[in-house]
């Protein structure tokens, strides 16, 4: 079964008189378990495909279903919901909130949910120790390194076990070792937990660990891949 | 409910780990309730002295067109037909002596009483502290000292004291509900008109303090006494005591109509000080936000933190500065003092109670707008800024 179902997706912008066609009639199926690498040129639309999928953005037309539910129609209040328990996000530039530590910023996702202090802990301790950083948990982001602050997101975004993990180009500001790094953890979340992954990613190298590669240009998904195991 | 409380830490952490943003701010708020909590203070003090209690049932007896306990002279005499008045219960000859006439933080106050009366009018509505009545009855120079009055000049019970050309030994000092009594020094009526008879005064008291048999009396008795001295070569006015301390502290009142302007130029200054620090906050975390709302976070959630922080920024704030102005006052004991009556600023916890809670209600007030504009805020937006 389809994780992801898109159709006829259609994302524009306005800018001034001017209608820029970022998305246009985009279909997409990505099933269960599946590690997608979004490739293409700047402006292809990547991005702003990964932000519909995550539900930060709204379709100008077409429709996006996870797991049968059809996203595209939640209010603004439900799709936060959501978003809450199904989609774990990665961010480029980490994006962690620079006062609070490590342990605290991947609390953060666990304070919408109902869960004991000693459940947080746990889950908490549980996705630190999976990204191998458990012992810098009362660390600050400016204390971490590039790499060690990008496995405390997706400890973040892991935390809350959703079903869908999207990452917007995640080792594009790391060095190569660190990159490395986060490309084993992805990986091994979606090879051991079967998470299914959506990444967005210029480096071909990068998009090889994936299982699936689509191609975007001027908003048009133009070629795809499918690999049979991800390159080590 | 639960999530907004889970929130709690992460507000809490946000103001904390920015110190020096959340120290300034905290120090402006408190500053400005301060001066508001002071500002408010003086006015209840003026209104707990210049307004009549239901319970009041004391005239005073002033010389007619005179405002100055120097100036003030009645025959004491004057006492015997007062006291036949109907609804009069007693009838208190008092000599004040002033050491100054006009307004000021620390004027001594001397009230000659005669013996008699005052033990059994005045000492049963007030509870000795230090020293005896009985070494007041000992001695004609001896002197019963108001709490306040002795605090502010540092007085025990056997110091000399002189004030006003008055040299008086200290018998005791008493603690008095009546913020008229913590202010004055109690001595005997015949040592008092004796110390003033340099200018031959033997025989004249500057006012009589009457008690009445109810409240409803008080207008009334004070017309009939009024009325007994109208021909007489000494006319008197005679008002409750309430409105005889409010024409007396006529100046104040306007001072402190004046300070009030002040306190709510406090408050304008708190609202400001929060909206700034919540308006430059959420437009640094214009990120951060978006980054919350793609956890997950609802705008209602969003709007939740940023107004809770604003509260908490007042409420803070708001408790150092009551607090602070609640110490002052009391460590201070400020008396404002004018021809011979006293009014007294002093701390009060429902001035501080208010002062907090309005500082927090401000808080989350100036936090609204930028609330709802974070919380309004599309997340792409959000992401794309800083």
């Amino acid at each position: 079964m389809a994780a992801i179902e898109c159709r006829a997706l259609r994302k524009d912008y306005r800018r001034g008189d001017e209608v820029i066609h970022t998305l246009m009639d985009v279909d997409l199926s990505i099933d269960a378990g599946g590690f997608v690498a979004l490739m293409g040129p700047s402006g292809s639309g990547k991005t702003t495909l990964l932000n519909l999928l995550a539900g930060i953005d709204r379709p100008t037309a077409g429709s996006i279903a996870v797991d049968g539910t059809e996203i595209t129609r939640l209010g603004r209040g439900a799709l936060a919901a959501w978003r809450s328990g199904t989609v774990g996000y990665v961010f480029q530039l980490y994006n962690l909130v620079p006062v609070l530590t490590a342990y605290e910023n991947v609390e953060l996702p666990l304070l919408l949910h109902p869960l004991t202090r000693a459940e947080r802990h746990r889950r908490v301790s549980e996705a630190l120790e999976l990204v191998g950083l458990a012992a810098r948990h009362s660390h600050l982001p400016r204390q971490l390194s590039g790499g060690q602050e990008q496995r405390v997101a997706i400890a973040r975004a892991i935390v809350t076990r959703p079903r869908l993990l999207l990452a917007d180009e995640p080792t594009g500001d790391l060095d190569r070792e660190s990159a490395a790094q986060v490309m084993d953890l992805l990986a091994r979340l979606n090879r051991e937990l079967g998470q299914t992954i959506v990444m967005v990613t210029h480096d071909p190298a990068t998009a090889l660990r994936a299982l699936r590669t689509v191609h975007l240009e001027k908003g048009s998904i133009v070629d795809a891949t499918v690999r049979a195991e991800a390159a080590p | 409910m639960s999530t907004l409380l889970r929130t709690v830490p992460y507000v809490w952490r946000n103001l904390v780990r920015r110190p020096l943003r959340t120290g300034l701010t905290v120090a402006g708020i408190a500053v400005a309730t301060f001066l508001f909590s002071f500002v408010e203070s003086m006015r209840d003090g003026v209104r707990r002295a210049t307004e009549a209690g239901a319970s009041e049932t004391t005239l005073v007896v002033y010389r007619q067109n005179r405002f100055c306990p120097f100036a003030s002279q009645l025959p004491q005499s004057y006492a015997s037909t007062i006291a036949r008045i109907p609804g009069v219960r007693s009838a208190v000859p008092i000599k004040i002596v002033v050491n100054n006439c006009r307004a000021s933080l620390d004027v001594v106050t001397f009230r000659g009483v005669p013996e008699e009366g005052f033990i059994e009018g005045k000492m049963r509505t007030v509870r000795m502290v230090e020293g005896s009545l009985d070494a007041w009855k000992s001695r004609g120079d001896a002197a019963l000292v108001g709490a306040a009055l002795a605090e502010r000049r540092r007085l025990r019970p056997g110091d000399r004291f002189t004030a006003a050309g008055v040299s008086t030994w200290i018998a005791g000092i008493f603690e008095s509900p009546d913020v008229q009594d913590r202010n004055v020094a109690y001595v005997h009526l015949p040592f008092l008109q004796e110390s003033a008879q340099r200018g031959g005064t033997g025989g004249i008291v500057t006012q009589f303090n009457v008690e009445v048999e109810d409240h409803a009396s008080l207008e009334p008795v004070a017309a009939a006494i009024d009325a007994a001295f109208a021909s007489d070569q000494f006319p008197t006015t005679t008002r409750p005591e309430s409105a005889f301390v409010a024409r007396a502290a006529r100046d104040v009142l306007a001072i402190v109509g004046f300070a009030s302007v002040v306190g709510w130029a406090s408050l304008a200054a708190v609202f400001a000080l929060i909206a700034n620090a919540i308006a430059l906050a959420v437009r640094d975390r214009v990120r951060d936000h978006a980054i919350l709302q793609t956890l997950g976070f609802t705008g209602g959630t969003l709007a939740w933190t940023v107004m809770l922080e604003a509260t908490m920024l007042g409420l803070s704030g708001g408790a150092i500065g009551a607090a602070g102005a609640y110490g002052v006052l009391r460590a201070a004991g400020i008396n404002f003092t004018m021809e011979g009556v006293s009014i007294e600023v002093t701390s009060g916890t429902a001035v501080a109670v208010a002062a907090i809670g309005i500082a927090a209600l401000l808080g989350a007030v100036a936090g609204a707008a930028p609330a709802w504009g974070a919380a309004r805020r599309e997340i792409v937006q959000g992401l794309r800024a800083g």
